[in-house]
C-alpha cells in the first residue's frame, strides 16, 4: 500500500517541513508562549487530551479489526500537523499560534505519545512498540534545531527554508494523492465503511472539539479558529513513517490504512473548514489604516 | 535678548546650536555624496520583509548606483535641469536610489502615494507634470489609465524585492506575481530600473565631468521637492520645498537630538518614505548619521514589523499615534519591547497622553512628539530628550520662531490660545502654480498654520487643534483633541475621534465615534466617564459605535470624513 519510494519521500518530506517549521521559529517564539502558555496549554490539552479519547471511543465502538484500531489510535495521538499552519493562514487564523501549537505538541509529544498510547492500547489490550515511537519523534527535532540555527545565522536562507518547508509540503502531498490513490483502487474499494468513517470522522470531532473547547474559555474567535484546526489536523505523514519504522510487512499495511485515508480526507474537510471561517469572520486584524501606515 | 523673545532656548542641550547659519552643503545631492564618503561600506538602508527575508545597500552603493541613475535621467532620458520626477513606491531600496538621483541630476522630486487612484494620480501628474516616473511593479498598472491624459515620456519600472539577494528576490517576485496577483502586465513602454542603472554606469564612464555640470546648474535655493498636501483639508497643493529649506530642516531636526551616535544608529521606517516627516527625518536625517535605515515595505498587519524587531537593533523608530498605539496592543511587542531603543519620535497627528505613558512604560523609552507641516519640510518644533512634556509638541527648532496669534494676526498673551505662526528656513518657496493660496499661508514671511496652539510660560507649546476643527458649544470652544485625548485614556476605548455636529439647542454638539476594545462599553458608560473628567459642555452628547474610522493614508483619523458623513444624513433628513 505505501511502497519503499513512497516511504522515503514521507521521511524527507517530513525532514523538510520540520526543517522550515524549525527556520520560521525564533527561541522569542518560545520565551513568548511559556510566559502567556493558556493558549498553548488549551492546544496542549486538546491535541493530547481530546482527540486519543475521540480515538479511544472510535476504536471500541466501529465494528473494525485489531489492526484498525492500531491504526485510528495512532492517528489520534498524533502532534498537529503542518498543514494546520497554512489552513490557519488562510482561514486567518492566528499563524502564531498555530506554529507555536505544532512545535509543542510535537516537542511534548516525545513523552505524552507514548504515554497516551500506551494507555490506551492497554485499555483495548493491544501492543505498541513504543521505544521506536520515542526515537522517531526525537528524530524528528533535529531538522527543528537546524532550521531555528539557520534562520539565527542568516534571515535571508531561514525564510528561504520556511517557504520552501511549506511549499514542498503542498507538493509532496499532492504527488503522494495523485500517484496514489490510481495504484490502490482496490484497497479503496475493499476498505470497510467503519474504516473511512473512523478516518474522517477523527478529523472533524477534532475540529468541533477544539473550537468548542476554546470558545467554552472564551478564547478570541481568531485563536479559537486555530486550534480547531490544530486539533483537527494530525501529523499524518508522521503516523505513516511511524508505523513504517515500527510494524513490518502485511502488518504494517493494515495499520497504515487510517493514517492513509485520515490524510486524503483531511485535505478536504479542512479546505471546507477553511472557507466556512472566511465567510464567517475575516476582520478580526487590528483596524489599522487602510494604506501604508 | 535673543532669549527673551526665544525663551525655549533654555531647554536646548548644551552642545546645541541656537542659531544655524547656512546649511553644511549646497544641495542634497553634495549632501549625500560627502555623506556617503564618510560611511563608506557601512549598511544604509536595508529593506526587511514581513517573513524576514531582508536586502542591503551600503553607503557607497547608494552613492554610486545613484550617480548613475542621475546620469541615466539626463543623458539617456533626456531630462534637464528642474523637471520633475514623480516617485511612486513603497519603502525598499529603490526608493534612496530613485530618490537620491533625481537631486544629483538637479531635478525636483514629486513624491506620490503608491496607493493613490488613476484619478488622484491624474490630478497630480496634471499639476506637477513629471517628465519621468519611478515606479513599483505593483501599480504601474493604473497608470496606463493615468497617463491618457498626462502622458509620462519615461517610465522606470521597480518592484519591492530590487537588490535583495537573488533567491529571495525571485521567492518574492514568483509569490506576489502568481500568488497574490499583485503585478499586472504592464503594458505602457517602460525600462526596469536595475537596467536604467546599468545604462547610465556605462554612460558615466564616458561622460567625465557630468555630474558636477549638474550640481554647478542648481543653487541652494531651487525646488528640490514638490511634495503635495492637503490630504485632510481637500485641495492638494504642491509646496514647493528647496534644496536650502530640506537641508536645513534635517540639520535642525539633528542638532536638537543629542542623543544620536553617529555610525552607530539603527533606524526603523514604517512610515512610508513619501511621506513628508519619513522624507526629512528617516530617510535624509538618518542618513546624516550615518545610521543603518531598516525600510519597511508594509507595516500592516503590525506583526508585519516582528521580524524587523527581532533581527535588527533598533535604536530609534518614528511613527504617528496609531503606530505606537497599535505596538502598545501587540503581544508579541509587550512581551519583547525592543532592548535597544533610545527613544521614539512621533508627528504627523497629535500623540495622545495615554498612548505615551504606556509606549513609555513598556519600553522604558519615551515617545517624543514633534509638529510641523508639510509646508515646513516639516518639523517645526520638538520635545527635547529628558525634558519632553505630556500633550506638547516641545520646543521650537534652533533658527525656527513660533508664536500665537489673534484673528488680525497680533500676538496674543504668553498662556493664551491663538494660531500658531511660524518662520524660518525650513519654510516652503510656496505652493507650485497656486500663488493665491500661496499668499493666504505665507504672510510677511510667516507660515501660517491653521493650528490653534499655546505657548506655555518657559516656550513649550500645546496644540489645542485645528482651528476650524474646534467646536462651539452654546458660545463656548470646545477643541475635539481634549475629548478625544481622555477618551482614548479610557481602557475600553481604543481609538476615538470627535466632531462638532449642528444642534439646535447649542448651535453645535459634541458627537463621539468609537471603536471599542471592551464589548460590553456603550453610551452612557462613555458619557458617565467625560462627566467625570470633563465640564459639562465638553461631554459629548450623542456617541456612535464603529467598526473602524476612516483614515488618511499614513493614519491620520479624519475628521472631516465623520463630518462630511454627518452633513449627508443631516441633508438627507
Amino acid at each position: 500500500m505505501v511502497g519503499p519510494l513512497e516511504q522515503a519521500i514521507l521521511a524527507l518530506m517530513i525532514f523538510v517541513i520540520m526543517l522550515g517549521m524549525g527556520a520560521s521559529l525564533t527561541p522569542r517564539d518560545f520565551t513568548l508562549a511559556l510566559k502567556r502558555p493558556y493558549g498553548l496549554m488549551i492546544g496542549v490539552v486538546s491535541q493530547y487530551g481530546f482527540m486519543p479519547l475521540i480515538g479511544f471511543i472510535l476504536a471500541t465502538t466501529l465494528p473494525v479489526s485489531d489492526t484498525i484500531k492500531i491504526g485510528i489510535l495512532i492517528m489520534a495521538c498524533m502532534p498537529g500537523g503542518t498543514t494546520s499552519n497554512i489552513f490557519t493562514y488562510f482561514s486567518k487564523g492566528n499563524l502564531a499560534l498555530s506554529v507555536l501549537m505544532t512545535v509543542t505538541s510535537t516537542v511534548f509529544g516525545v513523552i505524552l505519545i507514548p504515554l497516551v498510547l500506551v494507555l490506551y492500547a492497554g485499555a483495548l489490550d493491544l501492543d505498541i512498540p513504543r521505544e521506536n515511537i520515542i526515537a522517531t519523534l526525537v528524530l524528528l527535532l533535529v531538522p527543528v534545531a537546524i532550521g531555528m540555527v539557520l534562520r539565527k545565522l542568516n534571515a535571508n536562507v531561514g525564510a528561504v527554508t520556511e517557504f520552501m518547508g511549506s511549499m514542498l509540503a503542498i507538493f509532496f502531498i499532492l504527488f503522494l494523492i495523485v500517484s496514489w490513490i490510481p495504484r490502490n483502487w482496490e484497497f479503496l474499494l475493499t476498505t470497510t465503511w467503519a474504516t473511512y468513517f473512523g478516518s474522517i470522522v477523527l478529523g472533524l470531532f477534532g475540529f468541533a472539539l477544539g473550537y468548542g473547547f476554546s470558545a467554552l474559555l472564551r478564547l478570541h474567535p481568531r485563536n479559537a479558529r486555530t486550534v480547531a484546526l490544530e486539533t483537527g489536523i494530525q501529523n499524518g505523514p508522521l503516523a505513516i513513517a511511524i508505523i513504517a519504522f515500527t510494524f513490518a510487512g502485511t502488518e504494517a499495511q493494515a495499520v497504515m490504512a487510517v493514517p492513509v485515508l485520515y490524510s486524503l480526507f483531511i485535505v478536504i474537510t479542512s479546505t471546507m473548514l477553511t472557507l466556512w471561517f472566511r465567510q464567517v469572520n475575516t476582520a478580526n486584524e487590528q483596524p489599522l489604516p487602510n494604506g501604508l501606515l | 535678548m535673543t532669549d527673551q523673545i526665544h525663551p525655549w532656548t533654555a531647554f536646548y542641550g548644551p552642545s546645541v546650536r541656537k542659531t544655524i547659519d547656512a546649511p553644511a552643503y549646497r544641495t542634497i545631492g553634495d549632501f549625500v555624496s560627502a555623506t556617503a564618503e564618510l560611511y563608506g561600506d557601512r549598511p544604509a538602508f536595508t529593506v526587511c520583509l514581513p517573513n524576514g527575508m531582508n536586502g542591503t545597500l551600503s553607503y557607497a552603493q547608494a552613492d554610486e548606483m545613484s550617480d548613475a541613475m542621475a546620469v541615466y535621467l539626463r543623458e539617456i532620458a533626456g531630462l534637464t535641469t528642474g523637471d520633475r520626477v514623480a516617485i511612486q513606491m513603497p519603502n525598499c531600496l529603490a526608493y534612496p536610489i530613485a530618490a537620491m538621483a533625481v537631486f544629483k541630476a538637479g531635478c525636483v522630486v514629486v513624491n506620490v502615494n503608491p496607493l493613490y487612484t488613476a484619478e488622484e494620480m491624474a490630478k497630480q501628474f496634471a499639476d506637477a507634470q513629471p517628465a519621468a516616473i519611478f515606479v513599483v511593479d505593483m501599480f504601474a498598472d493604473k497608470l496606463v489609465e493615468t497617463m491618457q491624459g498626462h502622458p509620462i515620456p519615461n517610465v522606470i519600472v521597480t518592484r519591492i524585492a530590487e537588490y535583495m539577494p537573488a533567491m529571495p528576490r525571485g521567492i518574492v517576485g514568483l509569490v506576489q506575481k502568481y500568488w497574490d496577483k499583485t503585478i499586472k502586465p504592464i503594458t505602457i513602454p517602460h525600462i526596469r530600473l536595475p537596467d536604467a542603472v546599468k545604462a547610465g554606469r556605462a554612460k558615466h564612464a564616458q561622460t567625465h565631468n557630468a555630474l558636477e555640470g549638474y550640481r554647478r546648474a542648481i543653487e541652494p535655493d531651487d525646488v528640490a521637492c514638490l511634495q503635495y498636501t492637503g490630504g485632510t483639508t481637500g485641495v492638494s497643493k504642491g509646496a514647493m520645498l528647496t534644496h536650502a529649506n530640506i537641508l536645513m530642516n534635517m540639520e535642525q531636526t539633528m542638532e536638537l537630538i543629542e542623543q544620536f551616535e553617529k555610525g552607530k544608529e539603527v533606524a526603523l521606517t514604517a512610515l512610508p518614505l513619501y511621506h513628508v516627516f519619513a522624507f526629512t527625518v528617516n530617510f535624509l536625517g538618518m542618513f546624516s548619521q550615518g545610521a543603518q535605515n531598516i525600510l519597511i515595505p508594509n507595516p500592516r498587519p503590525l506583526s508585519n514589523l516582528k521580524r524587523a524587531f527581532e533581527n535588527y537593533k533598533i535604536t530609534w523608530i518614528s511613527g504617528v499615534n496609531t503606530l505606537f498605539n497599535g505596538l502598545n496592543g501587540e503581544i508579541w511587542f509587550q512581551d519583547t519591547p525592543p532592548k535597544h531603543l533610545k527613544f521614539a519620535s512621533s508627528g504627523g497627528m497629535a500623540l495622545q497622553g495615554s498612548v505615551a505613558e504606556q509606549w513609555e512604560t513598556l519600553t522604558g523609552r519615551p515617545v517624543l512628539e514633534g509638529y510641523g507641516l508639510t509646508e515646513s519640510s516639516p518639523i517645526l518644533t520638538f520635545n527635547p530628550y529628558g525634558k519632553s512634556r505630556v500633550n506638547s509638541i516641545g520646543v521650537p527648532l534652533p533658527s525656527t520662531e513660533v508664536k500665537c496669534v489673534d484673528e488680525d494676526g497680533v500676538d496674543v498673551p504668553q498662556g493664551d490660545p491663538g494660531e500658531l505662526i511660524a518662520r524660518g528656513p525650513q519654510i516652503m518657496k510656496g505652493y507650485w502654480n497656486m500663488p493665491e493660496e500661496t499668499a493666504k499661508t505665507l504672510q510677511n514671511g510667516w507660515l501660517l498654520t491653521g493650528d490653534v496652539g499655546v505657548m506655555d510660560e518657559d516656550g513649550y507649546f500645546r496644540i489645542v487643534d485645528r482651528k476650524k476643527d474646534m467646536i462651539l458649544v452654546s458660545g463656548f470652544n470646545v477643541y475635539p483633541n481634549e475629548i478625544e485625548d481622555t477618551l482614548a485614556a479610557h481602557p475600553g476605548v481604543d481609538e476615538v475621534a470627535v466632531i462638532g455636529v449642528p444642534d439646535g439647542a447649542s448651535g453645535e454638539a459634541v458627537k463621539a465615534f468609537i471603536v471599542k476594545r471592551d464589548e460590553t462599553l456603550d453610551q452612557n458608560a462613555i458619557r458617565a466617564y467625560c462627566k467625570e473628567h470633563l465640564t459639562a459642555y465638553k461631554v459629548p452628547k450623542s456617541v456612535t459605535f464603529r467598526d473602524e474610522l476612516p483614515k488618511s493614508n499614513v493614519g491620520k483619523i479624519l475628521r472631516k470624513d465623520l463630518r462630511a458623513e454627518e452633513q449627508t444624513k443631516v441633508e438627507n433628513a
